[in-house]
């Protein structure tokens, strides 16, 4: 196995909070401009930003996608980690009832035998 | 003048958050979960019940403010609680774009191992600047807005999170009902539901 930096240090993904303030720093005057009774839920504010794209700032423009493509990012982390650590979870916790995330922090505990693939996923979905 | 509800922009916001800003240090995914893991059962109470004492609250002690504490307010005190500050437009519903990563921190927490499967009550409340029965539902529509943003721009199981606005009924300051500490949201732990 390759020398790896710790596992931390390989996570592309960011959170939800880091990926949203990108929405309001880059695109907070334009929301204020052109989306004055779109609410951040159900869609909204991004379809109000595509429907004024025209009007939008440069700095608007160029981020406001790229704060889905971080969203989209983060959910299939999560989403893939049942498959990447489904080795692991029937190694290490098999035993543990599922749901409720008690298999993920079975998981979460059992770090130092857990494979650096299985570790980075939990990484990457911001897990830990 | 009627300010808004929860935190207001402006002035009174402005003040308020400079005057926290040493003590306050900047709200933290973990922060939020130490607060609110550790539920071990569900806990028997309902939003729509929650609700309901609100609202007889206000048709049994009417008044300017309210005089007796609701109920489940003893039950509620009991359990796993965080609040929160997300500030709206004035008399809206409409999350101001500055309290989205306020937002996205109560997503990166609920979305963790640690809180994942359990059932949050997102409670808003107002200080008691205005009428009773509008505060009651301008709360419930900002608590409905914040869960709808937990649901559909993160993605949170809808199934996890009900949200319940009362009003001015729960001041967290009595003595002081004008007060914007009275403006919050509160995120209650009410346990597993299987």
């Amino acid at each position: 196995m390759a020398l790896l930096p710790t596992g931390s240090a390989m996570a592309q993904t960011v959170g939800f909070a880091d990926a949203i303030r990108i929405l309001s720093s880059s695109c907070g005057n334009d929301i204020g401009k052109y989306c004055k009774k779109e609410n951040l839920g159900n869609n909204e504010i991004t379809q109000c930003l595509q429907a004024n794209e025209s009007k939008l700032s440069q700095q608007c423009r160029a981020d406001k996608d790229r704060v889905g493509v971080l969203l989209q990012e983060r959910f299939a982390a999560q989403a893939a980690v049942g498959k990447t650590c489904d080795r692991d979870i029937q190694q290490f916790c098999k035993l543990v009832k599922p749901g409720n995330g008690y298999v993920l922090r079975c998981i979460l505990k059992a770090k130092p035998s857990v494979s650096n693939a299985c570790n980075q996923a939990i990484d990457l979905a911001g897990y830990r | 003048m009627k300010t808004s509800l929860f935190l207001s922009a402006g002035t009174a916001a402005a003040v308020l958050v400079s005057s926290l800003a040493f003590a306050q240090t900047k709200l933290s995914r973990d922060d939020i979960i130490t607060s609110l893991q550790g539920a071990q059962t569900k806990v028997e109470i309902s939003a729509s019940e929650l609700r309901q004492q609100a609202l007889e609250n206000i048709k049994k002690y009417p008044g300017d403010n309210a005089t007796q504490p609701l109920p489940l307010a003893g039950k509620l005190a009991t359990l796993r609680q965080f609040n929160v500050e997300i500030t709206f437009d004035f008399d809206s519903a409409r999350i101001r774009p500055a309290s989205y990563e306020t937002v996205g921190v109560i997503a990166d927490a609920l979305h963790t191992p640690y809180l994942m499967g359990q059932k949050f009550f997102v409670v808003g409340h107002t200080d008691a600047k205005g009428k009773r029965e509008y505060n009651l539902d301008l709360s419930q529509r900002r608590a409905d807005a914040i869960r709808d943003a937990l649901i559909t721009t993160f993605r949170v199981p809808a199934e996890q999170l009900e949200a319940v606005g009362l009003g001015e009924e729960q001041l967290r300051d009595p003595k002081n009902p004008n007060s914007e500490v009275n403006r919050r949201v509160q995120l209650i732990n009410v346990g597993f539901d299987q």
